[in-house]
């Protein structure tokens, strides 16, 4: 197999050409987290910390508490995750399994929705807060992120729900399974793969969204991590070595969950095109 | 005539369909109420004369249509939100391209490696914004510093000061953003190739770029097309790389429809104006998720 040999020191070459080039903020970030205040306002800046301060993430922590906004953010997530599954997986089995007048049509129709902008409906869903009495609320974080994640998880559920054979559920039903009982007893706990996927989606989705903590939320105990970062880039325009502390620290959960349903995301995504 | 109506009402009301509308009314429910409620109030507030509180006061027919068209600031927003979406969509798709073709050669670490390329996509997009705008800084930042140092340019603008070295550094962060989700699909597809294709071709002596043109290009362009389209909507979409990085601004510059929509109404409290912006937005936005949800259905079909 000689053909596969070739092109292996170029690929190697542009891989870490590329991957200086592309990951060039993170270098920043980890470079200005580990100094001083007067090292990062000092000319020329540089690249290498002179000594090392990692009592930047003791500073982030107790006198900005920054576990504030950790708490707010899991709060959020945590509830749209929830909110979202408990919607999700009646809907997605039902467009999967059953036959019913309209199924085509509200599988199109999640599928269209899921790529509007949450900026054109910011302005309506502003009001219905007011009216709801829910600005200001980490409740309606929840609902909105449930909303705009809602018709992307139900379409990965129900491609899903779909692959598994009928034949498993039709013995549960022979067997004298309710439908109910087949739903919770098979098809969720066979599922789980995909399931666990679309909860961390919801999770990433909430804990990264901005605006619509931006437009809801006035208080300051009830700020996302995100959003409290960005209020903070105006107050600590002088500490951007805290800044990139937090941000390192908001990044990291993260990142570890993507990992995890990177694969199933891309092919959720691009449909038949990729498979998982 | 008789039994039409009962096979129609049978097909609307059996026990399956019962359920099934049972199953789905949570997630319908919530969906009109948080989605289609408020876009049918966007669309309908377009037509509406609004006070500062967002209230009608007075219908407007199109007055609001053709207040906006005749400004020619609305022409440069749509213009610079159709400028940004195709080259920003064309170096994703380029770049993306090209770490595919890397990662789809087998070297050892080349899953590392996939990992490393993944980060700009899997970071929270705000914060990442945020760290950009501090790599921009003009006097500590370090990328002046390290363009300076290396030589590769002696004087970089004011990043994010001036209106054409804005515009790109926004449209760079998205980009950025974007290469990872292009560089995976489009790896997925090359991944789906079969190797007997490639082995052959080796054996024909046929050069890499015959090999990209013949073999690798043909074999993924279904992919291609759903992902670049699927990068449009985003792309369009994306407020919180110009927000967080310029706010639109200096004096505008950097506005797309998108974050003017925002301003419109939270800054300047014209809800009016943001409604017609959302307006046109959404017919774009339509056009190209029906683009989108064609082609998707075609290959799940297909697939």
């Amino acid at each position: 197999m000689r053909w596969r040999n070739r092109g292996k020191i170029p690929a190697v070459v542009l891989t870490i050409v590329l991957l200086l080039f592309l990951l060039f903020p993170f270098f920043v970030m980890i470079s200005t987290m580990l100094k001083s205040s007067q090292e990062v306002y000092s000319t020329p800046p540089t690249w290498i910390p002179k000594e090392l301060h990692f009592n930047n993430f003791l500073i982030v922590w107790s006198e900005f508490q920054l576990f504030i906004f950790f708490r707010s953010s899991i709060i959020i997530a945590v509830g749209a995750t929830i909110l979202n599954t408990l919607l999700t997986v009646p809907a997605a089995y039902a467009v999967a399994r059953l036959r019913f007048v309209g199924r085509k049509l509200i599988l199109y129709l999640f599928l269209v929705i899921q790529m509007f902008s949450p900026v054109i409906v910011i302005i309506s869903l502003f009001k219905i807060m007011v009216h709801l009495n829910l600005l200001d609320t980490y409740l309606s974080l929840i609902i909105a992120n449930t909303v705009f994640t809602i018709a992307f998880t139900i379409w990965m559920m129900n491609g899903y729900f779909k692959s598994i054979p009928v034949e498993i559920e039709e013995a549960a039903l022979i067997d004298g399974c309710s439908r109910v009982q087949t739903i919770t007893r098979i098809m969720i706990p066979i599922a789980v793969p995909g399931l666990v996927t679309a909860m961390i989606y919801t999770f990433i989705y909430a804990w990264n969204e901005f605006l619509f903590g931006l437009t809801f939320i006035q208080s300051r105990p009830k700020m996302p991590l995100v959003l409290a970062l960005y209020n903070f880039v105006g107050r600590w325009s002088t500490q951007w070595e805290l800044l990139t502390t937090a941000a390192f620290l908001a990044i990291i959960p993260v990142l570890v969950l993507f990992y995890l349903i990177e694969r199933r995301l891309v092919a959720g995504l691009a449909g038949g095109a990729v498979k998982a | 005539m008789v039994e039409t109506s009962i096979s129609l009402k049978h097909k609307l009301w059996n026990p399956e369909a019962r359920l099934a509308y049972i199953l789905t009314l949570p997630a319908v429910v919530v969906l009109l109420t948080f989605m289609f409620y408020p876009i049918g109030y966007v669309l309908l507030m377009a037509f509406f004369k609004t006070n500062k509180l967002s209230r009608f006061t007075g219908f407007a027919g199109l007055q609001n249509f053709i207040t906006e068209m005749t400004d020619p600031e609305f022409w440069v927003i749509t213009g610079r939100s159709l400028l940004w979406t195709t080259l920003a969509v064309f170096a994703k798709t380029l770049f993306g391209m090209i770490i595919a073709l890397i990662l789809n050669v087998r070297y050892p670490g080349r899953k590392i490696a996939r990992m490393l390329f993944i980060i700009p996509w899997a970071s929270a997009v705000p914060i990442s914004s945020m760290l950009w705008r501090w790599v921009y800084h003009p006097v500590y930042g370090l990328l002046n510093y390290t363009l300076k140092a290396t030589g590769l340019w002696s004087t970089p603008p004011t990043w994010l000061g001036y209106p054409i070295p804005a515009f790109t550094a926004c449209i760079w962060v998205d980009i950025w953003i974007g290469i990872p989700f292009m560089a995976l699909v489009f790896l997925a597809g090359m991944q789906a190739i079969s190797e007997d294709l490639y082995e052959s071709a080796y054996l024909d002596g046929v050069n890499w770029w015959q090999k990209f043109l013949f073999i690798t290009l043909p074999g993924i362009r279904h992919i291609v097309l759903i992902a670049t389209l699927l990068s449009c909507l985003w792309t369009f979409n994306d407020f919180n790389t110009i927000y967080i990085l310029t706010m639109g601004g200096p004096a505008g510059a950097t506005d797309i429809l998108i974050t003017r929509i925002y301003q419109n109404a939270f800054k300047w409290l014209r809800f009016d104006r943001a409604a017609v912006m959302a307006f046109v937005t959404f017919v774009i936005l339509t056009v190209l998720s029906i683009g989108y949800a064609r082609v998707y259905f075609k290959q799940e079909r297909a697939g």
